[in-house]
């Protein structure tokens, strides 16, 4: 087992479907699909073994233990290296990669999608961007893969979707290049900076980088940031965009409401949490010094977004936009709960994100059902539902639910969790997030009763429900919400050691913060 | 040395001389069999000539691989006025196969526009040559007269579409102000022999290293500078761009796909060898005179050529100023060249930078303008950006090559766009200019948005009632050209120690 390169496996997995799909004859639909879900499953299942294998799997040593580690020189004369590793954070992460995509595999329509094959090779593609995103050790791999994730999504997403979709595609890159190309003048500094020489996260933080004298605006002698401070900005910057953080999330609504609801699956459920993955990963290990110093900035930002996002929804008439603010009033505690830089705060900020992940595909698919059976997503249009979709009722009152932080339901155990870890920062943002909870249940209600009760309207009449494959990729995500719910101590069991060791990097910083 | 004997006879006088030589003496033979082909092959028959071209350019490719390993280490030849280095092998190499592929695309293309002439295919390697030479010349007289060769096949070429008015334009328009720079290039070199009395570029050198460091000479620093002006026109960088987008459009597409490669590449070559190498100054630190104007003229290209670009709706005019973005990105190479750490090590990240770019440009360059020159109509250009609208339904294939050419020339991961932007990039940073990285970046997010709107449009359908173009077939030629370049593009952003290797080790080989 430990001679199987399978971190490695895992991305090459997806990316040689794509390749071999390209062999298949393209009206074979149901072949391409199979090979599709094939790939994705396959994932799944070493995702699967790796989780269970992970408790017994030694970890190596140094400030970062990783699991499963691979490493190999990949440019030498620059010190780069081919460096995949998990631990208990990136885990889960993996396995909601996994899961989303195998979901947005098994989404796929084979007679209403024009040119499956194309759609297909780019799913894979995006998929084995994504996964290296997760696995990737070394920061130029990792910035390798983060943006060379764009090159399938913007074929993906300017291919495929509504009417607005190249103006939002284009808006969603540029965006997103511009927060990135930051973080490559970033790593380069880091690169550049450090004594090893390296582009390797764990060569780095064995050495870490002095923070560099600020910058002294000449004649008014304003004291500025130190140039590490601006490395870390860059970053943050890159994260907080891909997550996104009010006010940088202007791409995610045009963007979600032109996207097909296949897409979006992925899309939302995996894309978006990169960006909180990548503040837990690098910023928090590289830079737990200006993390220390900024996080009451920052959570501010993400308190916002709760609230913005979350008064936003209700404002909304259009189903997905309605969902995409909703999204990033739930990314703002994921956001929360990171900068609170505590223990329960990260682990509370892990869990959503898998519940995140959970909840926001079963949104998009209901959408994605109930737009394809009316014809439109205009909630002013749509109601009483309900008579017609029992089936769908039941999967969208317990999304509902799980979506407004019922107790019980798995977003109630992340939701509270990641509270706890902002009254330990401070209370008034444990307060204002709260006040998001209570924002939520108004515009989930209000999606739930707007859309499934009151008298049907003429657009509503003679719809019939769920057919049975619809249903079967509602059901496992409606089981997992209860499930996580109910018992979420797998997660945590796997994660708390990681989020500690994290967390214990910014402890030395937050005693001295003048010797970072 | 014994191949090179069986070759060349050394024992002849200037035998050594000749073997230093040999990559250029074999296009050369090959240029003039070419101009006497010319004469006995029916019109009917041209294509041969494309094929006799390609055998002609393989043999000098097959010669300049052989003296890669011959040339370690390199010597120089005719009284130090040509260096035989891997530095100039190595660009000589990017610049066979950049002819060699655009030889391949050039006769479907000449025969639909009803330009098939046969001199065109003996002008490519006329001018190619003139590369060639200026990539190896140590000499202010040498590099003067690479240029010309160069300059003077290429003005031909751009009008070359004799009965169209656009052509003329162009060729008089780069004819008229290449004149004025190479005026600019020959002011300069006096300049610089007036106050060195050298034209050796070694001499040189060692003439500006014995000077103090307090007084720089003001005549000598004006003729660098106006030897800079000459390059900088031929790689077209802002301010000195004007006649690209004209020339660039004008021209027949293979012959744009031709020069906005290899005459940056070449004039790219002789800016490293003559400023990176010469112009340092060793402990004098003369770099620091011309440096900064160096960069500014990046930074001044980098905006331009991007901000430009934005508005244009010819996807000729758009690479044209995409190439004048380029030549900024490249320049920042140059600008942080012989860069003195800290820690007194000396860095070559920025010449490397160049070398990789450079290679990284050729490709990804050639095969977009490929792109453009395979799918043009009968007796048209496919010029604007209507005419790619709709392309990836018919052609899905050769859209998803021009989007990754695309991605590319924006500097997105895994091709090889990135790598040439990462390695420029790190240079400034290490040198710590990190402004001249951040102006960079800036303008990069301004290009992703000019690039991917061309990608948009080759995959949105055409509006109902509107006419398709008509798109040529991709023939078995131009499939050839784009699996190439593509897989280059490919190759060149993952497995990116191979060229990096070869880069290096060109620079070790340098001598001036």
């Amino acid at each position: 087992m430990n001679h199987i390169p399978w971190l490695t496996l895992l991305i090459v997995i997806p990316a040689g479907a794509a390749i071999l799909l390209q062999f298949v004859p393209r009206r074979l639909t149901a072949v391409v699909k199979g090979v599709t879900i094939f790939a994705t499953l396959a994932g799944a299942v070493i995702v699967t073994l790796l989780l269970l294998w992970l408790p017994g799997n030694k970890a190596t040593s140094g400030p970062l233990p990783l699991h499963f580690q691979e490493s190999h020189a990949w440019l030498p004369a620059i010190n780069a290296t081919y460096h995949l590793g998990i631990d208990g954070i990136s885990a889960w992460l993996l396995a909601l990669n996994a899961g989303v995509f195998l979901l947005g595999a098994l989404a796929i329509s084979r007679k209403t999608t024009d040119r499956l094959r194309f759609y297909c090779t780019l799913v894979l593609l995006t998929q084995a961007a994504t996964t290296g995103v997760l696995l990737s050790i070394d920061l130029l791999l990792f910035y390798m893969f983060w943006e060379g994730m764009l090159v399938p999504l913007y074929v993906l997403l300017s291919n495929w979707g509504g009417d607005k979709r190249g103006p939002a595609t284009v808006k969603f890159i540029v965006y997103t290049v511009a927060g990135s190309l930051l973080m490559l003048v970033a790593i380069i500094y880091l690169y550049v900076q450090s004594p090893s020489g390296s582009f390797d996260l764990e060569s780095i933080l064995a050495q870490p980088i002095t923070s560099g004298t600020p910058y002294v605006i000449p004649l008014i002698h304003l004291t500025t940031f130190t140039p590490k401070e601006l490395a870390f900005i860059c970053f943050a910057l890159a994260f907080a965009i891909k997550i996104p953080i009010v006010p940088l999330h202007t791409w995610l609504p045009d963007l979600y409401e032109a996207c097909p609801p296949a897409v979006l699956v992925f899309f939302a459920g995996i894309v978006s949490k990169l960006g909180a993955y990548g503040f837990i990963r690098f910023a928090l290990t590289l830079f737990p010094g200006e993390m220390e110093k900024y996080r009451f900035v920052l959570a501010g930002f993400a308190v916002l977004s709760i609230i913005y996002g979350a008064l936003m929804a209700l404002s909304e008439r259009d189903l997905k936009r309605i969902v995409a603010y909703a999204s990033i009033s739930h990314l703002g505690f994921i956001a929360l709960g990171i900068f609170s830089l505590t223990n329960n705060g990260i682990n509370g900020a892990v869990i959503q994100i898998i519940n995140h992940g959970i909840i926001i595909s079963a949104l998009f698919l209901i959408v994605g059902f109930v737009e394809a059976r009316t014809g439109t997503r205009d909630l002013g249009e749509l109601s009483g539902l309900e008579r017609r979709m029992p089936w769908l009722y039941f999967f969208f009152l317990v999304a509902t639910l799980a979506g407004l932080g019922m107790p019980g339901m798995n977003s109630f155990v992340g939701e509270f969790t990641i509270m706890l870890g902002a009254f330990q920062l401070n209370w008034v943002y444990a307060v204002l997030a709260g006040g998001g909870v209570i924002l939520a249940a108004w515009y989930m209600l209000r999606l739930h009763q707007g859309l499934m009760h009151e008298p049907p309207k003429p657009r509503t009449e003679g719809v019939h429900d769920l057919h049975i494959g619809e249903a079967l990729l509602l059901a496992p995500l409606v089981a997992l919400m209860i499930f996580i719910g109910l018992y979420p101590k797998p997660i945590t069991d796997i994660s708390t050691g990681s989020v500690s060791t994290t967390v214990t990097l910014i402890q030395p910083a937050a005693s001295n913060p003048g010797t970072q | 040395m014994l191949i090179a004997a069986s070759l060349v006879p050394l024992s002849f006088p200037g035998g050594r001389d000749l073997a230093g030589i040999l990559p250029e003496l074999v296009l050369g033979g090959a240029f003039l069999l070419l101009m006497v082909l010319d004469l006995v092959i029916p019109p009917s028959k041209r294509t041969w000539l494309a094929g006799f071209a390609l055998l002609g350019i393989a043999a000098a490719l097959g010669v300049t691989v052989w003296a890669w390993f011959d040339a370690n280490p390199g010597r120089l030849v005719y009284a130090g006025s040509f260096a035989y280095d891997r530095f100039a092998l190595f660009i000589d190499a990017i610049l066979l196969v950049s002819a060699a592929l655009v030889v391949m695309i050039s006769p479907n293309y000449l025969n639909r526009r009803g330009l098939h002439y046969g001199e065109y295919y003996a002008l490519i390697l006329a001018a190619t040559l003139g590369m060639m030479l200026l990539a190896g010349a140590t000499s202010l007289m040498v590099i003067f007269l690479a240029i010309e060769v160069l300059s003077l096949a290429l003005y031909v070429l751009s009008g070359f579409s004799r009965h169209e008015e656009r052509s003329q334009e162009a060729a008089l328009k780069y004819l008229l102000l290449g004149g004025f720079a190479s005026g600019f290039l020959l002011f300069g070199m006096a300049l610089i022999y007036g106050e060195t009395g050298h034209t050796q570029l070694a001499q040189i050198a060692a003439a500006i290293q014995s000077q103090t460091t307090i007084a720089v000479d003001p005549l000598l620093l004006a003729g660098v500078l106006l030897l800079f002006i000459g390059f900088a026109f031929k790689v077209s960088a802002a301010p000195f761009h004007s006649w690209t987008p004209d020339v660039y459009q004008g021209a027949p597409t293979s012959v744009t796909t031709f020069m906005s490669v290899t005459t940056k590449v070449a004039a790219f070559a002789a800016l490293v060898r003559v400023f990176t190498y010469t112009f340092d100054g060793g402990g004098t630190h003369f770099y620091q005179h011309w440096e900064p104007v160096v960069a500014l003229v990046a930074i001044t290209s980098m905006v331009v050529g991007n901000i430009a670009a934005l508005t244009q709706t010819s996807v000729k005019r758009m690479l044209a100023y995409s190439g004048i973005a380029q030549a900024g990105y490249i320049l920042i190479g140059v600008a942080v060249g012989p860069v003195l750490l800290p820690s007194g090590q000396s860095s070559s990240f920025g010449t490397i930078g160049v070398l990789y770019y450079l290679a990284a440009y050729a490709v990804t360059n050639i095969g977009a303008f490929a792109v453009i020159t395979i799918m043009a109509g009968r007796g048209e250009d496919l010029d604007s950006y209507d005419g790619l609208r709709g392309l990836a339904y018919r052609r899905p294939f050769v859209a998803a090559s021009m989007a990754l050419f695309l991605f590319s020339l924006g500097g997105f991961p895994p091709t090889a766009g990135f790598f040439g932007k990462f390695l420029v990039f790190t240079a400034a940073i290490n040198a710590g200019q990190v402004p001249l990285a951040l102006w960079g970046i800036a303008t990069s997010v301004v290009a992703a948005f000019y690039y991917l709107r061309v990608g948009l449009l080759m995959y949105q359908r055409p509006a109902p009632g509107a006419e398709e173009y008509r798109w040529s077939r991709t023939g078995f030629a131009g499939s050839a050209v784009l699996v190439v370049t593509t897989a280059g593009t490919l190759i060149l952003g993952v497995l990116v120690v191979l060229v990096y290797t070869a880069a290096t080790s060109s620079l070790k080989g340098l001598i001036v």
